[in-house]
């Protein structure tokens, strides 16, 4: 159990120094043009907790990175690389506006529940074919996912325009008719972060308590095994990006039920990139995601107030969770070893894993 | 080599290595499984940079050694695993690393002529035109010495060369290492086969342990003698074979045929049965459609002609997880991959083969508590070590690790028992428990299925041998009619031309 | 629907034209591929040098300055790829996908803060890359429209495929190259420095990127928009795979790709839904990859059959 905790501090803790690092970065770049980073990170920090209708917003960002995050995470126990949660969100989000549009012969509550079905059962069938194309044919699903998000984009921007327009001047669909209910007004923060909040909670349950996840943990780290002891890798591994889709789509569901109760055209963009982007900061670690994915939220929500008030433009903040990443990915930064407490350059031990062969 | 050592991350490979060759001998290093030879060598090959000690060749000490400094001073080393790029040529094999240029180009012309020198000094066959995967296992072996001498070495390392030959085979390469001598190479000859050492060696070192034990020479000892330096005390390896009531067939393979990865390795046309109460050990050069075999029967190969049928019911192209069901259990060849998921606990691979089982699994929720009783239970009963079995099992040893794919594949009920050389880069202790668990299955009424590249572990456990090669069985006896010499020939494909074929 | 004004002549230049940066990308993407490195930050790589060929070009006047900084800024993105990768073991995906966000953003920010634009910058001052007139094809139509004006890097990209086959096959690194990426403990044993083949690899690779990137900006409209490459990169990389990182078959997944670019551009004069014609090069490129990757796997089942006869 020591053990266990060792690793976890050692963990967060080279995600703080990482966090830390790409803050200084980006601190060099504000310099670079002229601006105070102090003023610039203070400013962000505002535009996203000052006041109701901040806080309400950075709430509302986070719902859905919530889902995309975990979305990818799931995925990636399986072994999958699910570039894909981005167009999931919006085929989920479109399929949840026709079915809230058009499907009136139902009541209420019915309604709200197919629309959630039916973005749930979108996402999945559109996640099932990199899925399979991966599982029986050996085609990178990083490729093809990241395709795929380009026609799921092309495909509701066609849609919004044409056959569900609203026929106003702004891209938008006829509005839904059932909405999740709102709180701290005028913010958009809704009933969905609780739906999120639950829906993580339930996976990270199946991951560690459930056979189904404890399959996909065993065909995510290895499939050769999975499939000695009895267990089919491919269905595996196809279900787990099902679910993924699944989950991606229920974020597109929650953003149009709940915070604009129409489809708009590209309401979307880089939702399903920002929590790949979570969960690769902190390795698909399923339990540090929802952290990573909040201040992302603080990011991005922060962004735009930062901008008004100190006229540091918003792609700094991109470019922040991007150096972020970047860091975060090295495995070996940062990390302690023989006593040394940040010792930058390995140790000239080899590593056992890579004498056996 | 003085005062070496050596650590991966917390386990001492070599504690206290010693080593002095002579010029012109051929000197053997032994010891059992996880001693620290083949570490020590590939220190000096430069493969793994050396921690403690100094390394000196030819009177000069040598610092930060890597592979291309070790070929510079005359060193070259033949892996226990060939270093053969599989989709590349012979030629280019041989000249990689090392090749001769015309400009901007490769002098594919010259590098044929320097290696076909060496071809006819040493009397080697081989063909340089071919890629690595379409040639045999002999041949790949021929091609990794020339290697050697293309960039000439006067030290030569063999790890366990012996391991992938016949018998015959085994002969001609002495010829080979003899004539090398003759010519004045040194040479290492790494092993655990106490009678080849003594066939071919000047001068034995042992190593037990990560450290050195001594130094003697052939002529003044005995083969009983380097076993107890090897292991430290008397050891018993020939297991009593006692004659059990041979019951219903339990496992009838008709006229089986599988794809392959090579050639020869396609297996073509194999029928035979496995009766309750008997060991049938499967004899063959690793390569030649026996681990196609085992993966057919097991379910992780498809089946393309024929039948197996287990106890009655045709299981043929079923799952592995329904196999299972039906009473096969499997200790597989490669327990790294295969055999166990080396980023889960004991725990969690000791059960994974249960996971479907109400026991361990209600309602879709995992029993943990179930499963880690169990998991305390079968660490107990076949002395797995560590006994904390919620310990991952990424930094097992090998004999460690193969026990516990034997305990959960002993230890569900079944009527086959299917095992790939079970006891390969095991530890003598783990030798000899597995060895003797797979006669007392024997005992139980359970048929094994035994395959081994080992002859000596075919023959001691074996109650009937059939052998295979190139995809087909070529001999089937009993195990009293049986010894190292017929079967040699059988799997060499009944032709002694041991030269020609590879 | 007049077929003639779709399929003509001028549709086989058109498709070379669309191809040539996928074609750039996709070999920028085969040699990491032969160290068996997957380069997922071609996308990225390729965004760098399209701005920083645009920026360059506009502040100096000159398309070569561009086009040299444009490569040496790909080379800095992969040398950061490369180290993260092989020095600090990240995972090659994961950090690939980071510079293709990085990239994203460090060009919008650069365009916002230090050009001052939005959107898409395009200004006479920016200087692209010039075509070559042969006026002897001026008076034979086919001639005429196959192959004059080409940009000098279109000229350039059928020189690199044939240098790229000529190194992966004929030289010395390229057969060290081969053997890393196909067993690198053996190149190791061989006196190879395995490490070295694969920093010069990527970096190699980051000079094309950066010189692809460089085409798509400098060499058609000359003008930089944010997210320029929109999936290009990708597409690339697909090709890539359906060629087996071979430089000749790796082109011609990229003609495909540039085919139904063309097609779809000349379907859209017609009435097409701009979103549909759109989304047909994807679509494409991914129903060719899922064919090749498919039709490779039963080659191999083939092979390895146990029914197929033997050779004598």
């Amino acid at each position: 159990m020591n053990k266990n905790l060792n690793s976890v501090v050692i963990s967060m803790r080279r995600i703080l120094f990482t966090m830390l690092l790409a803050l200084l970065i980006g601190a060099v770049c504000i310099l670079c043009i002229k601006q105070n980073p102090l003023e610039a990170y203070a400013a962000l920090v505002r535009g996203a907790f000052n006041g109701k209708l901040r806080i309400g917003n950075t709430l509302a960002s986070f719902t859905p990175l919530l889902l995309t995050s975990c979305a990818f995470v799931i995925a990636a126990k399986a072994g999958a690389f699910n570039v894909g949660v981005e167009g999931e969100v919006f085929l989920g989000g479109i399929a949840a506006a026709y079915i809230g549009i058009n499907w009136t012969f139902l009541p209420a509550p019915l309604l709200m529940a197919a629309c959630f079905a039916g973005a749930m059962l979108v996402g999945a069938l559109w996640a099932f074919i990199p899925g399979a194309l991966k599982a029986y044919f050996n085609v990178s699903e990083v490729c093809v996912t990241i395709l795929m998000n380009s026609v799921a984009v092309y495909i509701t921007s066609y849609l919004v325009n044409g056959p569900m327009s609203a026929g106003v001047a702004n891209s938008q669909s006829k509005p839904v008719n059932v909405t999740l209910p709102q709180f701290m007004i005028p913010s958009s923060a809704n009933v969905g972060l609780f739906i999120a909040v639950a829906v993580v909670v339930f996976v990270i349950f199946m991951l560690y308590r459930m056979r189904f996840g404890y399959k996909i943990r065993v065909v995510g780290t290895n499939p050769q095994f999975a499939e000695y002891a009895g267990i089919n890798p491919k269905k595996v591994f196809i279900q787990s990006m099902m679910v993924s889709g699944a989950i991606g789509g229920l974020a597109g569901c929650i953003e149009i039920l709940g915070v604009h109760g129409y489809f708009l055209d590209n309401f979307a963009y880089n939702l399903g990139t920002n929590g790949m982007l979570a969960a690769l900061i902190v390795k698909s670690n399923i339990v540090f995601t929802p952290v990573v994915a909040f201040f992302l939220a603080i990011l991005h929500s922060g962004a735009m107030g930062m901008q008004q008030a100190t006229g540091v433009p918003k792609s700094i903040v991109d470019t922040i969770s991007a150096i972020f990443i970047i860091f975060a990915t090295m495995e070996t930064l940062f990390q302690p070893k023989a006593g040394h407490v940040l010792k930058f350059f390995t140790s000239k031990r080899t590593s056992k894993r890579e004498a056996v062969k | 080599m003085q005062n070496i050592v050596k650590t991966f991350d917390t386990v001492q490979a070599v504690k206290n290595g010693m080593f002095h060759l002579r010029k012109g001998e051929i000197h053997s290093l032994i010891g059992e499984n996880g001693a620290g030879k083949s570490t020590m060598m590939k220190l000096l090959y430069g493969v793994y940079p050396v921690d403690g000690g100094t390394v000196t060749v030819n009177g000069e000490e040598l610092h930060d050694i890597t592979p291309k400094l070790a070929i510079r001073k005359g060193i070259g080393m033949v892996h226990q695993e060939f270093m053969l790029v599989k989709q590349l040529t012979v030629l280019e094999n041989i000249i990689l690393g090392f090749e001769p240029l015309k400009g901007l180009t490769i002098d594919f012309g010259k590098a044929r002529e320097n290696v076909q020198h060496y071809i006819d000094q040493y009397g080697m066959d081989v063909q340089l035109d071919k890629k690595i995967n379409e040639i045999s296992v002999g041949e790949a072996q021929r091609v990794e010495i020339i290697k050697t001498l293309t960039r000439g070495a006067d030290i030569i390392i063999l790890d366990e060369p012996t391991a992938v030959l016949t018998p015959q085979e085994s002969k001609r390469l002495f010829q080979i290492l003899n004539n090398m001598r003759s010519a004045g190479k040194s040479i290492v000859f790494i092993s655990h086969k106490l009678n080849e050492i003594m066939e071919i060696s000047d001068r034995i070192t042992v190593m037990r342990q990560g450290a050195y034990v001594g130094t003697v020479e052939k002529t003044a000892t005995s083969e009983g003698e380097l076993a107890k330096m090897m292991i430290g005390r008397e050891v018993f390896l020939n297991i009593e074979k006692e004659s059990v009531e041979v019951g219903n067939t339990v496992l009838q393979v008709k006229n089986l045929w599988t794809s392959g990865e090579k050639e020869i390795s396609k297996v073509r046309g194999i029928s035979f049965d496995v009766k309750q109460g008997e060991i049938v050990g499967v004899a063959g050069i690793d390569g030649n459609g026996q681990s196609e075999l085992i993966e057919a029967i097991t379910g992780l190969r498809k089946v393309e002609r024929g039948n197996v049928i287990l106890g009655g019911t045709d299981i043929t192209n079923m799952s592995p997880g329904k196999i299972r069901k039906n009473g096969m259990t499997h200790i597989p060849e490669d327990r790294n991959i295969r055999g166990l998921n080396r980023n889960m606990s004991i725990t969690e691979n000791l059960v994974s083969t249960l996971i479907n089982e109400k026991t361990f699994c209600k309602h879709m929720i995992l029993d943990t508590s179930a499963s880690s009783a169990r998991a305390q239970e079968l660490a107990e009963t076949f002395d797995i070590r560590p006994r904390d079995t919620s310990a991952s099992t990424a930094n097992l040893s090998g004999g460690n690790a193969q026990k516990v794919v034997v305990a959960r594949e002993v230890s569900n009920s079944s009527k086959l028992l299917v095992a790939s050389q079970p006891t390969r880069g095991v530890d003598i202790g783990a030798i000899e428990s597995i060895r003797s668990i797979l006669v007392s299955q024997k005992k139980k009424g359970i048929g094994v299925l035994l395959v081994s590249a080992d002859l000596e572990e075919i023959l001691s456990l074996s109650d009937r041998i059939i052998v295979m090669h190139e995809g087909k069985i070529v001999g089937s006896m009993q195990a009293s009619q049986a010894n190292e010499e017929n079967l040699g020939l059988l799997m060499m494909g009944g032709s002694d031309a041991a030269g020609k074929r590879g | 629907m007049n077929w003639e004004t779709i399929f003509n002549t001028s549709l086989v230049y058109a498709t070379f034209r669309s191809a040539t940066p996928i074609i750039y990308a996709a070999l920028c993407a085969a040699i990491t591929q032969k160290a068996d490195i997957l380069n997922i930050g071609t996308e990225g790589i390729m965004l760098t040098g399209a701005f920083f060929a645009v920026a360059v070009s506009f502040l100096t006047h000159s398309w070569i300055l561009g086009v040299v900084v444009a490569m040496a800024a790909g080379l800095v993105i992969s040398m950061i790829m490369a180290v993260g990768h092989i020095r600090f073991k990240a995972d090659i995906c994961a950090i690939g996908m980071g510079i293709n966000l990085f990239a994203i953003a460090i060009t919008k920010f650069l365009l916002n803060s230090v050009l001052g634009k939005r959107g898409t910058f395009s200004d006479p001052g920016i200087v692209p890359i010039p075509r070559v007139h042969i006026k002897a094809f001026d008076s034979i139509a086919v001639l005429n429209t196959l192959f004059n004006n080409w940009a000098v890097t279109e000229w350039l990209v059928i020189v690199l495929i044939i240098v790229i086959w000529f190194v992966f096959y004929k030289t010395k690194w390229g057969l060290h190259l081969r053997a890393v990426g196909q067993f690198p403990m053996a190149a190791q044993t061989a006196g190879i420095n395995v490490t070295a083949i694969k920093y010069e690899a990527i970096a190699i690779s980051g000079l094309i990127g950066g010189l692809a990137g460089a085409h798509l900006s400098l060499g058609y409209s000359a003008l930089f928009t944010e997210n320029m490459t929109n999936s290009r990169g990708f597409m690339g990389v697909a090709a890539m795979f359906f060629g087996n990182a071979d430089p000749v078959w790796t082109s011609v997944g990229c003609l495909v790709f540039g085919f139904a670019d063309s097609v779809g551009n000349r379907l859209q004069a017609h009435g097409w839904p701009s979103q549909i014609v759109l989304l047909m090069p994807y679509a494409v490129t991914i129903a060719v990859l899922a064919v090749s990757m498919a039709s490779k796997i039963y080659a191999d089942r083939r092979k390895k059959s146990s029914l197929l006869s033997a050779a004598a």
